[in-house]
């Protein structure tokens, strides 16, 4: 259901507005605006919307706490955009429950990509499906079973933890913290290069080349994705 | 070696209140001596007893039993019969014993009174002179003055002389008359070693010790003695402590100040690096957006919508190309790199072709220009001023409310031509009128996403200053909005 989703672009520059509207609508978007931080959480209250564009610099309050507000009672999926290119930023809003985030300036294309991608993965885990299927990639969820090529990948219990974690939001990022929370439980106090032993090891069994990853993907600085499903 | 030996006799405070109990006994002698012949030797014992009496309330237990024996012995050799004897005649034994005891008694007593007195009177010395540096030290913040402080405060608990070293720095008391090298070799050893010693010349040293570190030494020296040696050392040492801690707390205090100022400019720097990014970053995100829109959805956009694009597309090119412009003229006017002509040029045109470009970006405000009946002629140079009326443009448009009015206004004073710009938004308070016009300066009253980085209003004045004008700003009538005022040569004579 990724065509016809209503979308809530909030920005307070009249000419981002102005230049992102039509294409979203051109791809068949409903589209709704907010300027303000104050306006887009009082429009999601009242309105039905699917996915909110979430520019993190608002004149009346920080985006990053747009999101926080936001999912005290909502788990609409939220693409943030932010114009200062800093890691931390972005690791803050994913970690406060953004689904992803973009970069300004960008094409287009990149953020209605982002935008299909981010839907799809709330349809997918909205169905509570038992498994999760891409080019070369299967993952039983019921059976605890990962498969490349159709064979089956002998995986160590944290391994099939981090492989699940990816493939539940596959298409978007999961940050280092998000990771150690899935594997190594809430409370772990992991060093973020413990992540990164494990993802190689994975990569080991699920790429061709694991220095050349296609599977899984790195977010340079913030975390991991895993290629969408097809 | 005068010092020494009074130094001697300071150690020893109570060798000359025994001495003055002697003398005491001795002028009880020769009073009682001439009077024994008129009044019986019985009677004449009360001029001991009194002797007894003034040593106990003058100078204390000690003394007092001292005079007491002296009392008996004199009392006995030269008046009790047989006299110049230490012999008793056996009815006499009864007035010797009676003296002694009595005069054990009173003299213990009233010593003992005299010896709490003196004791509680230091006491209450002691706690206001604690009381005092406590509330003095926690007044002055700084460390110079609280060391000033302690080392008076020093001298007066010691009666004397004190001198501190705290960092290589030497600091005495008004009573010090000369500063002996070795004394200050004596303070820096003790710094080092931080053991309590005795220096040289009958000073006392200590290291400043607060949490654990050295912070220096200090030392001290009596030049009179009235209270005793355990009481005044314990005052001296607490005096020192309470001293040595406020210096640390201050130290503490001034580190802190300068963490958070170090702080606060980073948090400038990065407020200025994330609202530059913000400004070459938000056309550039217009214009990609606009362009990739256009190439992917070309064949579905209305006529209309393409054209806005395009429209977009032009004028966001156009603000980044001004924001460029704005650095590359900081960059040079920092350089003084920057040779603007100057030639007679009309302000008018320069004004009108302004206003069309601000057409479209003025949104619901509006640009209003009082029309002049013929040209305006100034003297400078027509790009820059243009580049400079923009960025008092693009200030007033900033912070004039939705549908606000910015007015330009120009004509001759005198011998300058004068352009106001004057906006309908909430102004500046009035002692931030010329700091707006500092590089990066942000006013305290702005919203912070309303800021840009602070650089259009400086360039404006360095413009103007390097073409030969000058650029100014005051608050509208009633204090509401602000008008910036440029000025140029007239260059129609």
């Amino acid at each position: 259901m990724s065509a016809g989703a209503h979308l809530l672009l909030v920005d307070d520059e009249p000419q981002i507005l102005r230049s992102l509207r039509p294409a979203l609508m051109a791809a068949g978007y409903g589209v709704a605006t907010a300027e303000t931080g104050a306006g887009a959480l009082s429009y999601l209250a009242g309105e039905p919307c699917d996915l909110v564009i979430l520019d993190l610099g608002l004149p009346d309050m920080d985006g990053k706490d747009v999101i926080t507000r936001l999912r005290e009672w909502s788990e609409i999926p939220v693409i943030v955009l932010s114009a200062r290119n800093l890691v931390e930023e972005k690791i803050a809003a994913l970690d406060l429950g953004a689904d992803d985030f973009v970069h300004k300036p960008f094409a287009v294309d990149e953020l209605l990509a982002r935008v299909r991608a981010t839907l799809r993965g709330r349809d997918l885990r909205l169905a509570g499906r038992a498994s999760f299927r891409s080019a070369e990639l299967e993952v039983n969820f019921a059976a605890r079973r990962a498969y490349i090529q159709g064979e089956e990948v002998r995986l160590t219990p944290r391994e099939y933890d981090l492989v699940r974690t990816l493939a539940r939001h596959s298409g978007r990022v999961v940050t280092h913290k998000q990771i150690i929370a899935a594997v190594w439980g809430p409370d772990a106090s992991v060093d973020a290069q413990f992540v990164r032993v494990l993802v190689a090891q994975l990569r080991q069994k699920l790429e061709e080349n694991p220095s050349a990853p296609r599977i899984l993907l790195t977010e340079t600085g913030v975390g991991y994705r895993l290629a969408g499903e097809d | 070696m005068r010092a020494y030996t009074q130094s001697v006799i300071r150690r020893h405070p109570r060798l000359s209140t025994y001495g003055a109990a002697v003398v005491v006994v001795v002028i009880a002698n020769l009073v009682a001596l001439p009077l024994d012949h008129w009044l019986g030797y019985a009677r004449v014992s009360m001029i001991f007893l009194a002797a007894v009496l003034i040593s106990a309330v003058k100078l204390g237990s000690g003394p007092a039993y001292l005079a007491s024996i002296l009392g008996f012995f004199s009392y006995n050799f030269y008046l009790v019969e047989p006299q110049f004897t230490l012999g008793i005649e056996s009815e006499d034994y009864l007035i010797l014993l009676v003296f002694i005891a009595v005069a054990m008694l009173t003299g213990g007593l009233a010593g003992r009174v005299r010896d709490e007195a003196s004791r509680s009177l230091n006491r209450a010395r002691t706690t206001s002179v604690l009381f005092q540096a406590g509330r003095d030290f926690a007044a002055l913040g700084d460390e110079a003055p609280i060391a000033e402080r302690l080392v008076e405060g020093l001298a007066e608990a010691a009666q004397g002389e004190a001198v501190l070293l705290i960092d290589g720095r030497v600091r005495q008391s008004q009573s010090v008359m000369t500063l002996e090298p070795a004394l200050i070799e004596a303070l820096e050893a003790c710094q080092t070693t931080g053991v309590l010693a005795p220096g040289p010349d009958g000073w006392r040293l200590r290291a400043l010790l607060a949490e654990g570190r050295r912070l220096g030494a200090a030392a001290w020296r009596p030049t009179i003695v009235t209270i005793e040696e355990a009481d005044q050392s314990r005052l001296i040492h607490v005096l020192i402590d309470m001293g040595t801690t406020a210096i640390a707390r201050s130290r503490l205090s001034q580190a802190w100040a300068e963490i958070e100022a170090r702080e606060r400019t980073e948090s400038l720097r990065n407020a200025l690096l994330s609202s530059i990014s913000h400004d070459l970053r938000t056309p550039l995100a217009a214009i990609l957006a606009s362009a990739s829109s256009l190439r992917t959805f070309r064949g579905v956009f209305e006529p209309e919508v393409q054209d806005d694009l395009l429209d977009t597309i032009t004028e966001e090119t156009e603000r980044l190309n001004a924001f460029v412009g704005n650095l590359l003229s900081m960059t040079r006017l920092e350089a003084t790199a920057l040779s603007p002509q100057s030639a007679a040029f009309d302000v008018s045109e320069a004004l009108d072709r302004t206003l069309r470009r601000y057409e479209r970006r003025k949104g619901s405000r509006q640009l209003a220009m009082t029309p002049s009946a013929h040209p305006l002629i100034a003297l400078g140079d027509p790009i820059l001023f243009e580049q400079v009326l923009g960025n008092v443009l693009d200030n007033a448009l900033r912070f004039s409310p939705e549908d606000g009015v910015v007015t330009i206004a120009a004509r001759y004073e005198g011998n300058v031509l004068a352009i106001d710009v004057m906006d309908q938004g909430s102004g500046v308070p009035e002692n931030e009128l010329e700091l707006i016009f500092n590089k990066f300066y942000r006013s305290s009253t702005t919203r912070e996403t309303l800021q840009g980085a602070g650089l259009g209003l400086s360039i404006v004045r360095g413009l103007m200053e390097a073409m030969g004008g000058s650029a100014v700003a005051r608050l509208g009538e009633q204090g509401r909005g602000l008008i910036v005022r440029l000025q140029l040569p007239r260059g129609d004579s």
